[in-house]
């Protein structure tokens, strides 16, 4: 699958846990967590993140400037979304709750959130 | 050889020291030899919770020091047979232990006792590295509160680091009826986020106030049902398989009962 990929090297690194507050990953590449990522916990990427479980923390895809790099979750609840140079947060107040595995990307100049269909 | 247990939060005022006193007293209970060790050099508050500050000659850093024998330091618990305190130190602070000693002391302790339960200071610096480092099994203390899951949860990831796999969560002070209305994190809240075997739930109890205030653990209150949620740690420390108490209050006629038969 070449949709989305981002033109870095296609470095990725597999992660078996859950990242916990005030745990931080950083890589140079795609990043994969069989796990959850906690709040208070950040992942940077310079390509896409994967995650294989709930995303509470802050998730940075595209660091470094690649707009087409995207972050996929399981259920994705992020305190703090980032792709590229774009930087969203969750809406204040009460928020519904995702059911299922959704996708971030950049669509139009604008972080869009979307359900994931293979 | 008995069991070094740390009992620790990240966040203050959740509960360590009440749960420490409280499950080295139930422990004691049942029977066994348990020494409590209060790693919270300069704000000692453990020997205040089971009411023998009156009986502190000695602390962890005269031991350490080399100024005294650890028996002449540990403090007989005047009420439950077998436990034992080793109060903090008051005049100094977390630099005055090392965490190769506190492994040593540990390792002297599980010699003696049964259990070795340690209350660890709020934060993770160096009061808590010292507190975890003799240490073979972690408690993780919890409120249902936002802030306070937040630091369970860097805690965990600190003990995980720390080689201290698996610990236990104990969530208190939990209000059923506030979770019922959707106010409060419920228990399956937290566990979904902590991912961490749950030990037992303490629910909020005005009794506790007065009974730490007293230096009385409420542990040994029989109609408490706090002091039955302690002892119900305390049995499933021991390996028993005892299943989360019901936590409805009931209507206010079986809290009229409870109040009276608390007298």
């Amino acid at each position: 699958m070449k949709r989305g990929t981002p033109e870095v090297e296609d470095n990725t690194i597999l992660i078996r846990r859950t990242l916990r507050s005030g745990q931080k990953v950083y890589y140079d590449g795609h990043v994969v967590i069989l796990g959850d990522v906690n709040p208070g916990a950040e992942v940077v990427a310079t390509g896409n993140v994967i995650v294989m479980g709930t995303v509470r923390g802050v998730v940075h895809a595209g660091a470094g400037g690649n707009e087409k790099a995207m972050v996929l979750a399981f259920r994705l609840e992020p305190i703090q979304l980032r792709i590229a140079n774009h930087i969203t947060r969750s809406p204040d107040g009460p928020l519904q709750k995702p059911t299922g595995p959704e996708v971030a990307r950049i669509k139009n100049g604008v972080v869009t959130i979307e359900a994931y269909s293979p | 050889m008995g069991e070094v247990i740390v009992v620790t939060s990240g966040k203050g005022g959740v509960g360590k020291t009440t749960t420490t006193a409280n499950l080295g007293a139930g422990l004691a209970l049942m029977g066994r030899r348990v020494a409590l060790v209060d790693a919270d050099i300069g704000l000692r508050n453990l020997d205040v919770v089971l009411g023998l500050e009156n009986r502190i000659v000695y602390d962890i850093t005269d031991v350490t020091g080399g100024h005294c024998r650890l028996r002449q330091a540990l403090i007989k618990d005047k009420r439950f047979e077998g436990l034992f305190l080793l109060p903090a130190a008051q005049t100094k602070d977390k630099t005055a232990v090392s965490p190769e000693q506190m492994k040593a002391l540990c390792a002297e302790l599980k010699e003696e006792f049964d259990f070795v339960i340690i209350d660890c200071p709020a934060g993770i610096e160096q009061g808590f590295k010292n507190a975890i480092a003799g240490a073979e099994k972690a408690i993780v203390v919890t409120t249902p509160e936002v802030a306070a899951v937040r630091d369970a949860d860097r805690v965990i990831g600190l003990l995980e680091a720390a080689e201290l796999r698996d610990p236990k969560l104990i969530i208190n002070r939990i209000r059923p009826r506030m979770v019922r209305a959707g106010d409060m994190m419920s228990i399956e809240d937290i566990v979904d986020i902590l991912a961490v075997d749950l030990l037992g739930v303490i629910p909020e109890d005005e009794m506790v106030v007065i009974s730490t205030n007293r230096g009385e653990p409420i542990v040994q209150d029989e109609h408490s049902r706090s002091g039955q949620a302690y002892r119900n740690i305390a049995r499933r420390i021991l390996g028993e398989q005892v299943p989360l108490m019901n936590l409805d209050e009931g209507g206010f006629l079986a809290r009229l009962w409870r109040r009276m038969i608390r007298g």
